[in-house]
């Protein structure tokens, strides 16, 4: 087995755990990227696809599958918070802390500083890493790369992974404590990916996420003999000043029957909001700016200043509300 | 004295229902305003009290002495009202930390609207006292935790408020986002007290808080300088990032401590211990590693490899 852990410790009434991780590719070759998910334990499209990418690298480095041969080194994490999976708790559970606001961590600290610590030790000296989340168990996230204050061959490479849309923004003060902002301390090159909702699987995103990994192995020559993806994948790129956020001013029911991925004109129907106790329509939500779906709220119930959708624009426009909370994935 | 009780901000929950923030503000005359907010996590308890008994005393004080009052006193007890109602630290549905959402906007998400309808509320106070109750894990002798970048202006602040302890603590960039760096940034006045316990109140803490309150308040003026207070008898250590030793668990089980919170120890004292529920062995000593004051004591037994435990204050003698 490829199987090995990043930390053992100690559990105060059950057995002792572990963070277990895949080391894949020929020993001794360069470390050429870290793939890390699962840091939130209800975002499962990562941890599903990291734990069937595993799998199938394996197969190529048993000599499994003709004329593929893995040429680095590839450590992949599915899941950093595993008792976090296992409960079905985007936090640590113990304690409720948000293990990607740990970092950089320590290894004498806090339990959830000790597990930031050793992901980050693990996977920062690779020469790629890649962070993968999926939103929360309220909105859906088109698969999407996310670029913090990137450099050009971060733009250059994030284009490989042939997921729809790439964002760039800049790092906020509530994300200075995100393994992707420690990475970023430590040099080198990482990008954070966002694909689908929380707290299921949504297979398509998944498929799509996985196409992109081999791809960007592919790309990267990690890996020889493979390309899944389409090679005329539509790639966007957008600014801070290019997302457009949704935000509810009523209460109520809301439904859509939008998809994310689809790409709207300026005053398309997004969806209706219905009052909660009466039923009666209250409002059409209409999108008054053009542009790709890139998330849809996915959770009916709807509060006054809740985000029904955001929407990538062509055009900039003034800085709009900051829309990417904690809890939205990262 | 004008009391009134009002919401300063509502909004519409799906079902029926509206999620409104509440104040008392008692007025003697216009400024200053001094302020105290609580409940931004909604598993801390101790500032809902201390409003309570600030409230008390602002009411007997106008039966005692009329007047008294020159300024004005506003209690913010609950700013994360759908936590505390559903005994929850982060804000409902979102799940996220009401404290890391500041300085908010009012057009943004539900969370954002509740921090930037605070700091609208909070805006020209003299001060505000914004505090907190650890959490559920850990005891906490009543505070003052200030950020660096503040130091000069807020330590005499602190100084004045009855508080066991003020620490001062290095910039972290993580918390630009609270309540107090975004009204200090804003030139708001605003200490963070920390007290107490998560889902616990302290009586006598509550008491001791309130008093050093009521004593900041009169320096401000927002209380008549010939008021005769109960004397602040509480002389605040000074600590910082260097003096300051935290004791996390060497390994996970439960945590029975062998000495009192707020004690002087002295280096090599058993503090507690780790055992195993299930067998009758001690898995850790937990032994101070150097003379100070425990100022910080685990109050959920529970712990994992790693759990805080303690933390003391080194005294000045040792180095």
């Amino acid at each position: 087995m490829n199987a090995r852990a990043l930390l053992r410790m100690t559990a105060p009434t059950r057995e002792d755990f572990e963070i277990p991780y895949h080391e894949i590719g020929p020993a001794g070759a360069p470390l050429r990227l870290a793939l890390v998910s699962g840091l939130h334990g209800n975002e499962l499209n990562g941890v599903f696809v990291l734990a069937r990418l595993a799998n199938f690298l394996q197969q190529i480095a048993a000599g499994e599958r003709e004329g593929t041969e893995v040429l680095g080194r590839v450590r992949i994490v599915p899941a950093a918070n595993v008792l976090g999976l296992n409960t079905r708790s985007r936090l640590w559970p113990f304690d409720g802390t948000d293990l990607n606001r740990m970092f950089p961590g320590c290894d004498a600290g806090e339990t959830s500083q000790r597990i930031a610590h050793a992901v980050l030790e693990a996977t920062a000296p690779a020469e790629w890493r890649i962070d993968i989340h999926s939103s929360n168990a309220e909105f859906e996230e088109l698969p999407q790369v996310r670029l913090y204050d990137p450099s050009e061959e971060e733009r250059r490479v994030a284009r490989w992974l042939g997921l729809p849309a790439v964002i760039e923004r800049t790092v906020t003060p509530a994300a200075s404590a995100t393994l992707a902002s420690a990475w970023k301390l430590r040099g080198g090159r990482s990008l954070v990916i966002q694909a689908g909702q929380a707290g299921s699987l949504q297979q398509e995103h998944c498929e799509r996420l996985f196409r992109g990994l081999i791809d960007l192995l592919e790309a990267l020559g990690v890996v020889l003999g493979l390309r899944l993806a389409e090679p005329e994948n539509d790639v966007h790129f957008f600014g801070a000043r290019q997302i457009f956020p949704l935000i509810a001013e009523h209460a109520g029911w809301f439904v859509s029957r939008l998809e994310v991925g689809q790409w709207l004109q300026a005053g398309d129907l997004v969806g209706y909001v219905y009052d909660g106790f009466e039923g009666r329509l209250r409002a059409e939500l209409r999108c008054p700016v053009s542009g790709l779906l890139a998330g849809l709220r996915r959770q009916a119930l709807l509060c006054e200043g809740d985000l029904v959708a955001r929407v990538l624009t062509r055009q900039a426009f003034a800085p709009a509300v900051d829309t990417f909370l904690d809890a939205q994935g990262q | 004295m004008q009391t009134r009780c009002e919401a300063f901000f509502r909004l519409e929950l799906p079902y029926r229902e509206g999620l409104s923030l509440e104040r008392a503000v008692f007025t003697g005359g216009g400024a200053p305003r001094v302020a105290v907010v609580s409940g931004i996590h909604g598993d801390e308890l101790e500032g809902l009290y201390v409003c309570h008994r600030l409230a008390a005393r602002l009411e007997s004080l106008e039966r005692q002495h009329p007047g008294a009052l020159r300024g004005s006193f506003e209690l913010y007890p609950a700013l994360n009202p759908l936590g505390l109602d559903t005994l929850q630290r982060r804000v409902p549905i979102y799940d996220v930390d009401l404290n890391r959402s500041f300085p908010g906007h009012a057009s943004g998400l539900l969370p954002q609207r509740l921090a930037a309808a605070a700091m609208e509320a909070l805006a020209g106070c003299a001060l505000v006292v914004d505090i907190h109750a650890s959490n559920v894990y850990l005891r906490e002798i009543p505070q003052v935790r200030i950020a660096r970048a503040f130091e000069s202006k807020l330590v005499p602040l602190a100084r004045r408020m009855n508080v066991d302890l003020i620490w001062v603590h290095e910039a972290m960039t993580v918390l630009e986002n609270t309540i107090a760096h975004s009204l200090n940034e804003r030139g708001v006045p605003c200490l963070v007290a920390e007290m107490g316990v998560g889902m616990r109140v302290t009586p006598d803490f509550a008491e001791q808080m309130v008093t050093g309150i009521l004593h900041a308040a009169r320096e401000l003026g927002a209380l008549d300088p010939a008021l005769e207070l109960e004397p602040a008898t509480h002389v605040p250590l000074v600590a910082d990032d260097g003096n300051v030793h935290y004791l996390n668990a060497e390994t996970s089980g439960l945590f029975a401590p062998a000495v009192a919170h707020w004690n002087a120890v002295r280096k090599g004292d058993l503090l507690g211990t780790v055992v195993s529920p299930l067998r009758g062995n001690v898995l850790s000593e937990v032994r101070s590693p150097v003379d100070g004051v425990l100022f910080t004591l685990r109050e959920y037994p529970l712990v994992y490899e790693g759990s805080l435990l303690a933390r003391i204050m080194r005294s000045e003698e040792t180095g």
